[in-house]
Formats: structure tokens, C-alpha cells, sequence
């Protein structure tokens, strides 16, 4: 018997008997469904959660000095700020740059005053790198020096609005105080309740000079032309930068992180909804495994006379084997095929409709970075890890009981009734 | 015909086919015990978010002064009369604790940061994470003290130590900045870093003396019973009607959401797991019915009825949804019970408190899910039998025994 008539024969032989093909390709066909429908919801949201959480405040990658990663400490600025920027502009990759200042500050207007961080950001670089702007909800951005933009629930604390001032107070470098006054020119909400309450963001100029920090940075923030290209980005920028900056021997230890360094919580929120998924993956996977190896016990029990015969008239076991492992094939094909047209098709729906997760969910889709529409995406592991599984798997099932075969002695078998 | 022949002969035809419906078994088996697992481990996740929130200072029931969820600040006060919690049952309640908790600024010689300092009565704090917290130094000894409790992450960024001086800078009752030196006693190391960076704490009265008022902003109490919550909530808010009763579920919103979001995640698990069930299931019944056409047509040409033919049928797949549930179960538990000791998280542990966990989760088996999940299997064993068994019933007698 030739390979391609072992083809042939398994194919007609699937459909000896229609329903119980159709079952157990169903059964592979839901676990494939299930899987990648799933996969493709999860592995986008992820995505959208990456994108939103990044595109926050924290950017793809930051350069700060090593001290300041560890101790956070205000004095722990890069200087010679411009020409490092200039620098990091400069490697391939990068797709903006924006220095940032960050400092603690007690804000106060009138008689109320509350603790914050503050931002100083230069706009329009930051607004190329980040997309916090789109986080104002009254006012407007900022533009230039003596502005400050607020958090929701600060200026409500604080007791201002926009137009009204607000007096903040810090340590500067040297230990004196850093005073600054800001007028507030926007308000903005980020649904981060942490960030709503103690977060301002004022010029980059007004907290260099305030702080006694001129031509310093405490933290570079890089964008990537996308989430892809960080890890790339971050090797080139390790090679292209000095190990300390500037690059005499004074020069403060220069540390490149990516945004999963900077934001580990999301990055292991992330792992365990992956490992909690693999975990019914798998699950189901096994199950769907399960019926398929049953299929093939009762078809080689009921076949035994069958190929009893094939064996008379000298077939070799092995080609049998071979003609139930295309079966196998078969079934997976047609299984995997069906589910895969549905899970495309339902991925592609919800793709350009969202799934919306409800009032409740909103709140929390915000303090976990999500957004409260979930896009799934296709991406190649989500369409391929199902139906490779599942193909392994059908092969598994069938081999087991088809090794009876090998067993069988022709005579004994031809005698089994039909 | 009598039930107890029916039962008897569903299960010797199970008997006629030990490989494939010990496969079956074996898939059952695995699905059960597969979804026990789950449905311990996200019990003990819920579990895990609801102490976590109510934990936290929250409490299961909170009384606050009108307006201070939206201004946290000394300005909503208020002063709780002597039997304010007369109104809730001895039994109903495990503890409560009166605090003043207000937004201040910490500083250290070296550092600034922004908190709540939150006046305890040690004594009473045996119904939050303080009171099992662990400590490097002292705790607070009494609601007198006047020394301060910080995180571990709030220390290392104002680089203080056990027995250094901070600074806290805060509005008193009447409206003006107050300013008072603290030794710190201790430094606590709760699970995340979250709590550590947002409390510190000192003795009730020492606070309440620095901001010139005999007030609490809040009043915390713990329940022994979870469900017990929301009469609680009713019977205090008619007793204290000037005030604001909250419920953990109202504070803390998102744990809330989680929790019940949990609930709805066990459901789709078992959908899950019975659906990749069932194909093999019924397959394995079509086929042990159409094996048995000649010799069920025998039976109705002898006069058994076609409600016992369906019955047994259904029987069968009964029977073996059984004894698979009850091998699921008590392999699903034993599994559980191995894991008692709790999986290990703390390599997502900031992660898992992002999601409201706890960095050990504790697998919880609660004996209402394990009776509901026996009784949805058998049910979905019964439903999957349904096909095969209207199957066997259509066999015509004579056609059959013609084969």
C-alpha cells in the first residue's frame, strides 16, 4: 500500500461512520474555538493595557541616574541635561524624547495643603512622547512657564479651580526651600486614584529653577515607534550611552530601564492572568485529548475483523497504523479548521465592536490600566498555539490504542463477529 | 419493569466495554476535579480580596462624617456618643476601632513625602492588618503614645530608622498648621507597598491632642460573619442618621467588582469544562447504543416499554457521571488540600496586589460549591444523555432484529 492510498482509505473511513467524526471533531473544534477566541482577547487586552499604561506617564523607556532608580533621591539628577537628550534623540529607535523633573512638594492654597509630586515636564517635547494631555478634563494643557495643571481630587482638596493660584513648597537641592507659584491652567483626571489625588505637573524651567536643578534631569523618557521595539531600543540606547554621564570621572552611573522594569505590578499582573489562562487551556485541551482517544478505542475495537483481513492478506501493521494516524489527521483538520473559522470570525466582530465590560468593571478596568472596551487582536501565537497543541494531541490519541494493532494475530482477529 | 433492574443492567453494559468507558471515567474525572481545583483556588482569591479590602482599615462597615470621602481632611469630624454601636448585636460584631485619620506630611532629615496619619488605639486594632502586621521595633503600646509606626517603604524612601525623628506637618481642628516631632517606634511590613506608603500611625489621643479635638473622623467595625453586612449597615445608619454608613463593598468598589466578578468566573469555568465534556460523552453513548440496536430491538419485541429503554440509557450515563463526580471531587480535594499550605506569588507580588491579592493563595473548599458542582454535572450527564437515549427509543423492534 502506497502512502497516498493510506491517505485515501483513512479519509473514507472517516466517514464510515459520519456522527461519530463529526463528535469528535466537534470536540476539537470547541477546544480550538474556546482557545483562540480566548487568546485573542486576552493576549489584546494585554496589549491595550501596555499601550494605555505607557502611554500614561511612564513612556517605553527611561534613562535616569542608577542612584536615583535605588534611593529616588532629588540630588540625583543626570546633568548636562540638553546635550544628553540630544544624544539619546540620536539612536535608532527612539522615537521622541522628553525630560522630566520630579519632585515632592506641599501644595497649598489658602489654608488647605497637601502633600503631591510634582512634575516638571517641558510640553511639547512630553506631548510626543506621552499622551497625558488627553487627560484634562477642564482647562486646557500646559504651555508654558508659571502654569501648573492639577489632579481632580487635589484641586478639589486644595479648594481651587482653574484660573486660581497655588502655592508650592519643597526642599531644594542644596537644602533650602524651593517655593513656586503656579496658575492653574487645567484640571486632569486619570481614574488613577493615587495620581488624581497627588500628582501636579507644572514647567520644567519654574521646578529647575525652584529646586536649584538647572540643566539637570532626573528622568529622560523615551518613546518607541511601538511596544515591540522597547527591548531593541534599550540595547541600543545601553551601547550608544556612557556608562556614566557625563563622561568624565565625576559623571553619575546612567541607567536605562524598560517600562516593565519601571512598572513591574503590571507586568506580573499580566503573568498571572497568563498562567491562570493556561491553565483551563489546558485543561480543556486534555478533556478534548481524552474524547479523541476514545473515538480511537472504539474504532479499533469495532474494526478488529476489519483488519484482521488487511493483516491476511499482507498488509503490514505498521501501514494500518499509518492509515489511523491520517484519520487523526483528518479529524484535527476538520476540527481545527471549523473552530478556527469560528474564533476568526467572532475575534474579527468583536474587533470592531469591543466587548464592553459594564458600569462596575469601568472603575477597575481604569486602576488596572484597561481600557473599558476591550479590542481583541489576532496576533500568531493565539491562532497557532491551539491548533498545534491539538494536532500533537489527535496524534497522541490515535497511536495509543492503534498499538494494539501491532498485537493482533490475523487468525484470532478474523474470528472477532463483526 | 422495576428501577432497580434498570439500574442493574445500565451498569453491566458499562461493564461490557471496561477500555473506552474508563477513558470516559478518566475524562470525567479529570474535568471534576480540574474544576474543583479552580474553584478553590478563586474562593480563595475572593476570600483573600475581601480580607485584603476589609482589612486594610476599612472594616466591613464604616461611619464617616458627611463629606469626608470627598475631603479627607479633620474639617468632617465628628463625635460618636457612648453607645453609638448598641445598635448592632454582640454577636454580629468582632470588634470595632475609632480612628482619626487625616492627610499630613512626613518629613525626615533627608526627604518629604505626602500621607494619611491615622491616630490608632492599638488596643482596638486587632480587627485591621495592624494588629498581626510584622513590626521591626516596637509597636504603639497604647492610644496615648506618642511615638510613630511607618512602612517599611515609606521608610527606606525617607531614609529614617527605628528610633530616628520625623517630622509631621498636618492641619489642626481649628483650621491652622500643626507641627509635632515623632520618634519612630517601628517600622511595619505589610504585604505590598501600597498601605506602607500610605499610613502612618500614632496613638489616638496623641493625635487627637495635636489637632486640638476630641473627635475621630472614622469608625471601623469588623463583623464575624461577612453576609451580616448590609443589616448591619441599615441598623446603624438608622441609629446615626447625621452620619454616613458605608458598607465594604461601597468603600472599596473595585475589590467589590473583583469579588464578584469571581463568583461569575466560576460558572464559566464549569460551562468550560463541561462542554469540552460533553462531545466525548455523548459520543461514547451513540456508540454504545448503536452497538446495542439488534439487542434492544430484542428487548422491546419482548415487551419493554420505550420509557425504560430511555431510561436506561439515561442510567447509564448517569452512572457514570456518578462515579465520576464522586472520583472527581475527592481527587479535586485531595489536590486542594495539598496545595493547603498555599501557592507562592510573591514573584508577582506587586502584581497580585494590583489585583488585590495577597502574595500566598490559600485554595478554599467550600462545601455548598462542591454539592453544587456535583449537582450541575449530574444534571449536565443527564442532558447529554438525552440524544442517545431518544436514539435507542426511535429503534424500531423488527427493523432491528432483522441486523
Amino acid at each position: 500500500m502506497t502512502g497516498a492510498m493510506a491517505l485515501q482509505i483513512g479519509w473514507r473511513n472517516l466517514w464510515r461512520n459520519r456522527r461519530r467524526t463529526w463528535l469528535t471533531a466537534g470536540g476539537v473544534a470547541f477546544a480550538v474555538f474556546l482557545v483562540v477566541a480566548t487568546m485573542c482577547v486576552q493576549l489584546g487586552s494585554y496589549r491595550t493595557m501596555e499601550e494605555t499604561a505607557t502611554s500614561l506617564l511612564t513612556g517605553h523607556v527611561q534613562i535616569q541616574s542608577a542612584d536615583y532608580v535605588e534611593e529616588e533621591r532629588l540630588e540625583d539628577a543626570l546633568s548636562a541635561a540638553g546635550l544628553l537628550a540630544a544624544r539619546v534623540r540620536q539612536v535608532e529607535g527612539v522615537a521622541a524624547a522628553t525630560p522630566r523633573m520630579e519632585a515632592f512638594v506641599l501644595a497649598s492654597a489658602g489654608e488647605r495643603s497637601f502633600g503631591a509630586q510634582l512634575l516638571g515636564i517641558e510640553p511639547q517635547s512630553h506631548a510626543r512622547v506621552v499622551s497625558f494631555h488627553e487627560r484634562i478634563i477642564h482647562g486646557r494643557d500646559l504651555r508654558s512657564a508659571g502654569e501648573g495643571v492639577l489632579g481632580e481630587t487635589l484641586a478639589r482638596n486644595l479648594g481651587v479651580e482653574v484660573g486660581d493660584e497655588a502655592v508650592l513648597l519643597g526642599s531644594a537641592r542644596e537644602g533650602g526651600v524651593a517655593a513656586l507659584v503656579v496658575r492653574v491652567v487645567g484640571l486632569f483626571r486619570t481614574g488613577m486614584a493615587e495620581l488624581d489625588r497627588g500628582l501636579l505637573l507644572a514647567h520644567i524651567d519654574d521646578v529647575r529653577e525652584a529646586f536649584e536643578l538647572q540643566d539637570r534631569v532626573h528622568t529622560l523618557v523615551v518613546r518607541t515607534p511601538d511596544l515591540d521595539a522597547v527591548d531593541r531600543t534599550v540595547d541600543a540606547l545601553v551601547t550608544a550611552l556612557p556608562p556614566r554621564w557625563p563622561e568624565d570621572a565625576g559623571g553619575e552611573p546612567v541607567r536605562v530601564r524598560s517600562w516593565q522594569e519601571v512598572l513591574p505590578e503590571l507586568r506580573q499582573a499580566i503573568e498571572i492572568d497568563r498562567i491562570s489562562g493556561a491553565l483551563m487551556y489546558w485543561i480543556v485541551m486534555v478533556l478534548v485529548g481524552f474524547s479523541v482517544v476514545n473515538t480511537f478505542i472504539m474504532t479499533v475495537y469495532e474494526r478488529t475483523r476489519e483488519f484482521g483481513v488487511l493483516l491476511a492478506i499482507g498488509m503490514r501493521p505498521r501501514r494500518i497504523m499509518v492509515m489511523l494516524q491520517w484519520e487523526a489527521v483528518f479529524i484535527w483538520a476538520l476540527g481545527t479548521g471549523t473552530g478556527l473559522l469560528l474564533a476568526t470570525a467572532l475575534v474579527a466582530w468583536l474587533g470592531r465592536v469591543g466587548i464592553y465590560l459594564g458600569e462596575e468593571m469601568e472603575q477597575l478596568a481604569r486602576e488596572m490600566y484597561m481600557p473599558t472596551r476591550l479590542y481583541p487582536t489576532f496576533t500568531t501565537e493565539a491562532l497557532l498555539t491551539a491548533p498545534l497543541v491539538m494536532f500533537v494531541g489527535t496524534q497522541l490519541a490515535a497511536v495509543l490504542p492503534s498499538l494494539r494493532i501491532l498485537r493482533l494475530e490475523p487468525a484470532t482477529a478474523l474470528r472477532v463477529p463483526a | 419493569m422495576p428501577v432497580g433492574l434498570l439500574v442493574n443492567l445500565s451498569a453491566r453494559n458499562l461493564f461490557r466495554h471496561r477500555r473506552r468507558n474508563a477513558m470516559l471515567l478518566l475524562a470525567i474525572c479529570v474535568a471534576v476535579a480540574g474544576v474543583t481545583v479552580l474553584n478553590s483556588l478563586v474562593r480563595g482569591m475572593q476570600e483573600d480580596m475581601r480580607d485584603a479590602a476589609v482589612e486594610n482599615l476599612t472594616g466591613h462597615v464604616k461611619v464617616l462624617a458627611p463629606g469626608y470621602r470627598d475631603d479627607p481632611g479633620i474639617q468632617h469630624r465628628f463625635a460618636p456618643g457612648k453607645d453609638w454601636h448598641s445598635g448592632v448585636s454582640g454577636d454580629a460584631l468582632a470588634g470595632w476601632a475609632a480612628r482619626v485619620v487625616v492627610p499630613a506630611v512626613i518629613m525626615s532629615e533627608r526627604e518629604t513625602r505626602g500621607l494619611q496619619l491615622a491616630g490608632v488605639d492599638p488596643a482596638r486594632e486587632s480587627i485591621s492588618f495592624l494588629g498581626d502586621v510584622p513590626v521591626l521595633g516596637e509597636r504603639l503600646q497604647d492610644a496615648g503614645d506618642n511615638r510613630i509606626l511607618v512602612g517599611r517603604a515609606l521608610a527606606e524612601q525617607l531614609e529614617t530608622d527605628v528610633g530616628y525623628r520625623v517630622v509631621v506637618i498636618t492641619r489642626g481642628a481649628d483650621g491652622s498648621t500643626r507641627e509635632a516631632g515623632f520618634r519612630v517606634a517601628g517600622i511595619f511590613d505589610a504585604d505590598g507597598t501600597a498601605l506602607e506608603k500610605a499610613f502612618a500611625f500614632s496613638g489616638l489621643r496623641y493625635v487627637q491632642s495635636l489637632l486640638g479635638t476630641g473627635d475621630v473622623t472614622e469608625l471601623s467595625l469588623r463583623l464575624r460573619d461577612d453576609a451580616a453586612t448590609d443589616a448591619v449597615v441599615r441598623n446603624l445608619q438608622a441609629r446615626l442618621p447625621e452620619l454616613q454608613v458605608l458598607s465594604w463593598q461601597e468603600l472599596e468598589p473595585q475589590a467589590a467588582a473583583m469579588y464578584a466578578m469571581a463568583d461569575t468566573a466560576i460558572y464559566i469555568w464549569f460551562l468550560v469544562m463541561m462542554g469540552a465534556l460533553i462531545f466525548g460523552l455523548v459520543n461514547t453513548l451513540i456508540t454504545a447504543v448503536m452497538e446495542r440496536t439488534r439487542e434492544l430491538g430484542m428487548l422491546r419485541a419482548v415487551g419493554m416499554r420505550r420509557g425504560a429503554v430511555l431510561v436506561q440509557v439515561v442510567l447509564e450515563s448517569a452512572l457514570v457521571m456518578t462515579a465520576g463526580v464522586t472520583l472527581g471531587l475527592v481527587a479535586g480535594a485531595v489536590l486542594a488540600w495539598m496545595l493547603r499550605d498555599g501557592i507562592d506569588l510573591s514573584r508577582w507580588a506587586a502584581g497580585a496586589e494590583l489585583a488585590g491579592m495577597s502574595s500566598r493563595l490559600v485554595p478554599r473548599l467550600l462545601p455548598g460549591d462542591l454539592a453544587l458542582l456535583a449537582a450541575m454535572s449530574l444534571g449536565f450527564g443527564v442532558l447529554a444523555s438525552l440524544y442517545p437515549a431518544w436514539r435507542a427509543v426511535k429503534i424500531e423492534p423488527l427493523e432491528a432484529m432483522r441486523r
